[in-house]
């Protein structure tokens, strides 16, 4: 079979390398833990205003086919005129949420091919966030 | 609209069902949206959408704690992406009774193979191919129950590829996590141990999941009304699962598993043949 020479012992790491992995493991961990938490506390935000407003939590509207990338266009140009309101929390908690294993994998491209190494990985990553990237503007 | 008070506790089990069994949660989701009056299409939609959550929640817990294999995961997501993005765009066009039987389908076949390996405990693959060691996947993780590291490797990584694939293609197309296919692959094909299964079937589906939203976003099918109670609900569900998984047995996880697998494939089947 093509081993292509790679005679490394499996399971027999040196500390150093092994330490580098974790440390992999620690920013994954960390960007999703943060990104799910952002996006709850503006849904959160969100609804408790919108419940201050009206007395209710009902969100009564729906989003019309679009892709990620003009959901964030749309979205950006009503904050930036000022109008901040429930509707606009709970959309970006949305954003947030569909951003967030977007960022894990382009962290963990980073890490392979800057911390790492590992050409390998650094090729598997890109791939997988080139695809994520197209997905993201599909129409 | 589903007032909030419906959605919310059903979300909450979803999550924690998810987080429990890797399976990521969707498949409590949809057939209890459906009962609430949510047309399935747009169920399938907000679950998947859902599923990025209880996944992204459940996962940074795993992957911190070192049980995740991130390279088990990256390599795999190569190939189950692409067929999240195929599996969506048919259900776009899919009418919805061919759905609910599909979705049975899954669970029982899943529900079947666990059952026939169920007696088996986990032992370390010794015979790793060329293919699968070149790709590294291999690793260790802390087993607080055993209270020692577990050494692992994988194997046949040349047929976990393809089948991953197809995993991504029901996650797309069912708008679940696919996890239970997922822990299937890497349970009986690559011999990864069950807690490594299960948390890097969570890893995955995050990413399956988002290439699956993405299609249900642009064909107009996420909800904000429905979305913000279930992505509240399955992530608090998600992080009372995770806690209590690290705890568990692997024998535990298993028959937790096989239970759950077994009740929703036999009403989802139920459903599709009576037309729901």
């Amino acid at each position: 079979m093509m081993t292509e020479g790679f005679n490394s012992s499996p399971g027999i790491q040196s500390s150093a390398e092994e330490s580098r992995q974790l440390g992999m493991d620690v920013l994954v961990g960390y960007i999703l833990l943060c990104g799910v938490l952002l996006s709850m506390l503006l849904i959160i935000i969100g609804l408790v205003w919108k419940y201050i407003q009206s007395g209710g939590i009902h969100l009564d509207y729906e989003l019309a086919g679009m892709n990620l990338f003009q959901f964030v266009v749309s979205e950006v140009h009503i904050a930036a005129l000022g109008e901040i309101r429930p509707r606009l929390l709970v959309n970006m908690g949305i954003v947030v949420l569909m951003l967030t294993p977007f960022f894990r994998v382009l962290a963990s491209m980073v890490y392979f091919l800057a911390v790492l190494k590992n050409w390998k990985y650094t090729v598997f990553t890109s791939f997988v966030l080139l695809v994520l990237t197209g997905s993201l503007f599909l129409r | 609209m589903i007032p909030f008070h419906l959605v919310f506790p059903v979300a909450i089990l979803a999550g924690f069902v998810g987080a429990m069994s890797g399976m990521g949660g969707g498949i409590i989701l949809i057939p209890a949206l459906t009962l609430l009056g949510v047309d399935i299409k747009h169920a399938i939609a907000i679950s998947i959408l859902s599923v990025i959550a209880t996944s992204s929640g459940s996962a940074s817990a795993y992957v911190r704690d070192h049980i995740t294999n991130l390279k088990v995961g990256m390599f795999l997501e190569m190939f189950t992406i692409v067929g999240a993005l195929a599996g969506a765009a048919i259900t776009l066009v899919s009418s919805t009774r061919p759905l609910y039987i599909a979705f049975g389908g899954v669970l029982l076949g899943s529900w079947l193979a666990l059952l026939l390996i169920g007696h088996e405990s986990w032992h370390s693959v010794s015979d790793q191919d060329g293919i699968t060691r070149w790709l590294e996947l291999e690793g260790s993780y802390p087993d607080q129950v055993l209270g020692q590291t577990i050494h692992y490797k994988a194997r046949r990584a040349y047929l976990g590829a393809p089948l991953m694939f197809v995993a991504g293609v029901i996650a797309g197309l069912l708008g679940i996590g696919a996890g239970a296919v997922k822990v299937l692959i890497h349970d009986l094909v690559m011999g990864l141990p069950p807690k490594v299964s299960t948390t890097t079937s969570n890893l995955i589906i995050g990413v399956t999941a988002l290439a699956g939203t993405s299609v249900y976003l642009a064909a107009g099918l996420i909800s904000p009304g429905l979305a913000a109670p279930v992505i509240l609900g399955v992530v608090l569900g998600a992080f009372l699962g995770t806690r209590l998984l690290v705890r568990l047995s692997n024998q535990s996880v298993r028959r937790f598993f096989l239970f759950i697998l077994l009740i929703l494939a036999v009403e989802m089947i139920v459903r599709g043949i009576r037309g729901a």
